[in-house]
């Protein structure tokens, strides 16, 4: 029976609590790294975006984000539009064409009109309207 | 543990009989001899490496989230220290670790000179070491411009005031330390090419040279 079990000798002990010092020690400076390195957009928190209407003049965009992505507001004649400022072909920010009306790719050239409609380019899908409130005169976006 | 201790056993062996490193490992750092003599002033030049070791992770951090202009430096050093999980402690380890640094340094560099240790065959030893605490004071002084805080920008403006002391040649190293007349987002910039890769790269081959050295003379008996 008894030969079965390895008796606990001094240098057993000594290696067991070394291990433990050196998990402790793993831990101790594991923990802190992963939180540091773990951290992106956990701070960027889903603040809604409030703009009021008078800083707003037609026929101009004004860009915002939301959880990270861009979104341009646009006021014309029918009211005030939220898009996504996201090209649907591959991501990137369009610009407002204040002259011509429309929002330019810069990257493939879409072109779309003022309320996100196609107008030319290699885009199949308008860009997004993102849903928005208005509220004693300031549009609220969440 | 029956079944750890045969993982370690065989991983052990996988390697041993690819690259024979129990010899070498053995040899260097298990049984390897010092002499009885030793005392443990002899620790300062080692443990100065160790946080040298720290400064490079904690660098590695901190370069994660700062940015070199000066319009975001200060609010980069500050979004770590109030914003970033832990990024006060990373900062704060950084910090202290580049004075705890110069001090083992200087008190290696004062043994040194006490016992006399940097005369024949180690005076190479010697010479590499001062361009190491060269190194030392200048990554120091280069990380510390990078904060964009007033200490820091009158810190650095002091700092390339002392080189332009020099007769003749003073003037235009310090505007080439500067890179221009003012400390400005070139001086930036260029403090922060240094501390991150130029600075840390010279001092790493320099190691290599001064550790390799060690080795081939042995450490110095003391009488």
């Amino acid at each position: 029976m008894s030969q079965d079990v390895e008796p606990c000798r001094r240098r057993t002990f000594c290696k067991a609590c070394i291990g433990c010092l050196g998990a402790g020690s793993v831990a101790a400076v594991g923990y802190p790294v992963l939180t540091f390195l773990a951290f992106p957009q956990r701070l960027a928190a889903e603040k809604p975006v409030e703009l009021p209407l008078e800083q707003l003049p037609p026929g101009q965009a004004h860009y915002a984000q939301i959880r990270g992505r861009p979104i341009v507001v646009l006021v014309n004649e029918q009211g005030p539009l939220v898009l996504s400022a996201s090209c649907t072909h591959l991501g990137c920010s369009v610009i407002w064409d204040a002259a011509a009306a429309v929002f330019r790719c810069p990257c493939h050239g879409a072109i779309f009109d003022s309320t996100g409609g196609i107008v030319s380019g290699p885009v199949n899908v308008p860009l997004k309207q993102i849903p928005f409130d208005v509220k004693d005169g300031v549009i609220i976006v969440s | 543990m029956h079944t750890l201790r045969r993982l370690r056993v065989a991983t052990e062996q996988w390697f041993d009989e690819r690259y024979e490193l129990r010899p070498l490992i053995e040899k260097n750092v298990t049984k390897k001899q010092v002499p009885r003599t030793l005392s443990w002033a002899g620790c300062f030049g080692g443990l100065a490496f160790m946080v040298f070791l720290v400064q490079l992770f904690t660098g590695m951090l901190l370069l994660m989230y700062y940015k070199p202009t000066p319009e975001a430096a200060w609010d980069s050093v500050t979004f770590i220290k109030s914003n970033v999980p832990m990024g006060w402690l990373v900062q704060r380890i950084h910090v202290v670790g580049a004075n705890l640094m110069i001090v083992l340094v200087i008190m290696h560099m004062a043994r040194v000179a006490y016992y006399k240790i940097f005369r024949k065959p180690r005076e190479l030893h010697w010479l590499s070491g001062v361009m190491l605490f060269g190194l030392t004071l200048g990554l120091a002084f280069t990380g510390y411009l990078l904060p964009w805080t007033q200490l820091s920008y009158w810190g650095a403006q002091v700092g390339t005031e002392i080189p332009g002391g020099l007769p003749l040649i003073g003037e235009a190293i310090m505007i080439w330390l500067r890179r221009g007349d003012n400390i400005t987002g070139e001086t930036l910039g260029f403090f922060f090419a240094l501390h991150v890769w130029v600075l840390p790269a010279v001092a790493i081959l320099l190691m290599l040279g001064h550790f390799a050295m060690i080795r081939r003379t042995g450490i110095s008996r003391p009488l």
